[in-house]
């Protein structure tokens, strides 16, 4: 179902800049009991912020969550860390250890979207990590192939979903960046999608992909049961547009306009000119509009910047096209 | 024939001892300016060291500087090329592991090779030999944007002498080993004739050098055959993909001067049981017409944390010793 918003939505991805006393208390290895009051403090602050900028889909930041995998994995049973593994550049994460049978022990982001809503009149998006990439995104020393884990995995990560959904929420967003890895497991990732979203009609469903090859997903992709694709466009110069024009878009978009990976602020005329890009080939309707991906990276004055510059220029396309 | 433990390229830069994080630090001090370009060579110069000893330590006959320098094998041997620039950050073939994708506006210059260095600094200290890896042309093409609107066949022809010149810089040393990865060529097998054309082009460059090529993240099972008639000195295969691989290879054989047999997987933590791979080396080893066997994983193995790859080498090399009494 279509949630009641104004033309042109904005939001933000998920992540939000960590402010330096969590981050400083995560080094000094505080446990998350001690965290919560400053991660509470930070999702408080940041709902007031991103309602000051005019953002109508809000986030909690996920002030919470350390890595997008890591997280989820240490919340489940069947899961062990592994060591550091690069990313990028000097980027490196803990990536987890599948070492016995997934299993759901209880609500994981549950109280944290019920806190952020709290908060706020705006509809807040609660946000998961899909099961095709807790699996692509872990080692796997338990189920003997991919398939086993990965629709293992949907089966416990459902019950998040459906917790959520009691909880009330009905923007879930269900981030899936390894989704474009291996094309030939789409079908896989489709039948993962259905046991997250089976039944819950009501719920708008996002499903962000960043940094993929979707050349070749696309258009097989628009069979996933969802009903918004959160995509990242800016950072590959909006080469994703070619592909749209070959085969119409069916879908929701987000489409990313904020390059989170550059400390440049991008301009007011700078993000329009995308959301334009984004208008010549897309129905208004279908279109929302964000960040590529979540602003962790970014320095909060940064952050602050570039959400701005994206809501200031929606509302000006905004105004055009009303 | 000689069965052999090599590793297959890269090796993690740092471990989750904080022992072993310096390159980690070292690395951002750089980024924030506080580590002048010579200071961090200084410090990749110890890691290197540090891997090559790891690797030998593990009991490899042949090891890799562990692509220590590289941020990642695109940009590697691109970033200082004339006719291109660097672009967004793209996911590296299946992995989550990220490489800057270049966009090529015009006919490509080298301006100084960055594989020849790499491989005397790695040679002089390492006790064993030294295999050097250099990106393939046609993954280096397949993974670069086409802005100089020419066909992808001369496209392809620009990445080869791109190639060509850094494979010839090692041909002057004499007898050394290259290693090309090609691992794009397995997702685009109706390119072969091209690919093949680019092949020998680096091949006639190549004087006293071995030259292997090396294909991973993909079945290589539609190409085998063809495999044979590269002007190589070997191929290099990734099993994890298809284990069928082994099956069409011990029944139809193999021939070549060398193959590197990728049997231990290089992207999970799962450890292979020995029996298995020593069971798989029997079957193979009958049907392979070749001088020389590789035992190695079936990727470079910045994919595992270090401890992990450390082990998965042990393993490689512990199998070889196990085979060279049982099987040969």
């Amino acid at each position: 179902m279509k949630p009641d918003l104004p033309l042109l939505p904005t939001t933000a991805v998920g992540s939000l800049p960590k402010p330096p006393e969590i981050l400083e208390a995560r080094r000094k290895g505080w446990g998350a009991k001690k965290l919560e009051p400053l991660e509470k403090n930070a999702i408080r602050r940041w709902i007031k912020i991103q309602e000051e900028i005019g953002l109508d889909v809000l986030v909690d930041g996920e002030f919470y969550r350390g890595d997008m995998v890591a997280y989820f994995a240490q919340n489940l049973e069947g899961f062990r860390m592994g060591g550091l593994v690069r990313s990028y550049g000097n980027r490196y994460y803990r990536k987890p250890i599948i070492v016995k049978e997934v299993k759901y022990r209880k609500p994981i982001t549950v109280k944290w979207w019920k806190f952020t809503q709290s908060l706020t009149k705006k509809p807040v998006k609660a946000i998961l990590t899909g099961p095709y990439t807790m699996m692509d995104w872990s080692f796997n020393e338990y189920y003997p192939d991919r398939e086993q884990a990965c629709l293992a995995l949907a089966k416990e990560l459902r019950k998040e979903v459906r917790n959520l959904y009691k909880a009330g929420a009905r923007i879930i967003q269900i981030d899936e960046p390894a989704i474009s890895a291996r094309p030939q497991e789409l079908p896989l990732a489709k039948k993962a999608m259905e046991i997250m979203v089976h039944g819950l009609d009501d719920v708008y469903f996002i499903c962000h992909i960043c940094y993929g090859a979707f050349e070749y997903i696309y258009p097989q992709m628009l069979e996933l049961p969802i009903q918004n694709f959160d995509l990242e466009m800016s950072n590959s110069e909006l080469d994703l547009m070619e592909l749209f024009h070959r085969h119409p878009f069916t879908k929701d978009i987000s489409f990313g306009v904020i390059d989170v990976h550059s400390h440049i602020i991008e301009t007011v005329d700078q993000v329009k000119e995308r959301i334009q890009k984004a208008l010549n080939v897309l129905n208004p309707r279908q279109i929302w509009v964000d960040p590529d991906c979540g602003l962790k990276t970014r320095t909060e004055e940064e952050a602050i910047g570039k959400l701005k510059a994206m809501v200031e220029a929606t509302r000006q396309v905004r105004a055009s096209i009303e | 024939m000689k069965l052999l433990s090599a590793n297959t390229g890269s090796y993690p830069k740092i471990g989750s001892d904080p022992k072993k994080q310096k390159f980690r630090v070292a690395y951002a001090k750089w980024e924030a300016g506080e580590l002048s370009d010579e200071q961090f060579k200084k410090i990749q110069d110890e890691v290197v060291k540090e891997v090559i000893d790891e690797q030998i330590q593990a009991g490899l006959d042949m090891v890799t500087d562990g692509q220590i320098r590289w941020i990642d094998p695109i940009s590697h041997f691109t970033k200082n090329l004339e006719g291109c620039r660097m672009d967004g950050l793209l996911r590296y073939f299946d992995t989550n592991f990220y490489f800057r994708q270049p966009v090529v506006t015009s006919r490509l210059v080298i301006k100084h090779p960055v594989a020849c260095d790499e491989f005397v600094f790695a040679k002089r200290y390492s006790s064993v030999p030294v295999k050097q890896v250099i990106t393939g042309p046609y993954t280096l093409a397949r993974l670069s944007i086409n802005r100089a609107g020419v066909d992808f066949r001369t496209f392809l022809r620009w990445f080869t002498e791109v190639v060509a010149q850094e494979v010839h810089a090692i041909s002057r040393l004499g007898r050394c080993f290259v290693q090309i990865d090609e691992p794009a060529i397995l997702s685009h097998p109706k390119d072969w004739e091209l690919f093949k054309e680019s092949i020998e082009e680096i091949c006639s460059e190549r004087r006293r050098l071995k030259i292997y090529l090396y294909t991973y993240f993909g079945d290589a099972m539609p190409l085998l055959n063809k495999m044979e008639n590269l002007p190589v000195n070997g191929v290099g295969f990734d099993f994890t993909y298809s284990w069928k691989l082994v099956q069409k290879m011990a029944e139809e054989g193999f021939a070549m001067e060398a193959v590197g047999l990728g049997l231990i997987d290089g992207r999970n933590t799962r450890m292979e049981r020995k029996r298995k791979i020593l069971g798989i080396l029997r079957r193979l080893l009958r049907n392979l017409n070749v001088e020389i066997v590789y035992l190695n994983p079936s990727c470079g193995l910045e994919f595992l944390p270090r401890e992990n790859a450390f082990k998965k080498l042990k393993l490689v090399s512990e199998i070889c010793k196990e085979a060279r009494q049982k099987i040969l």
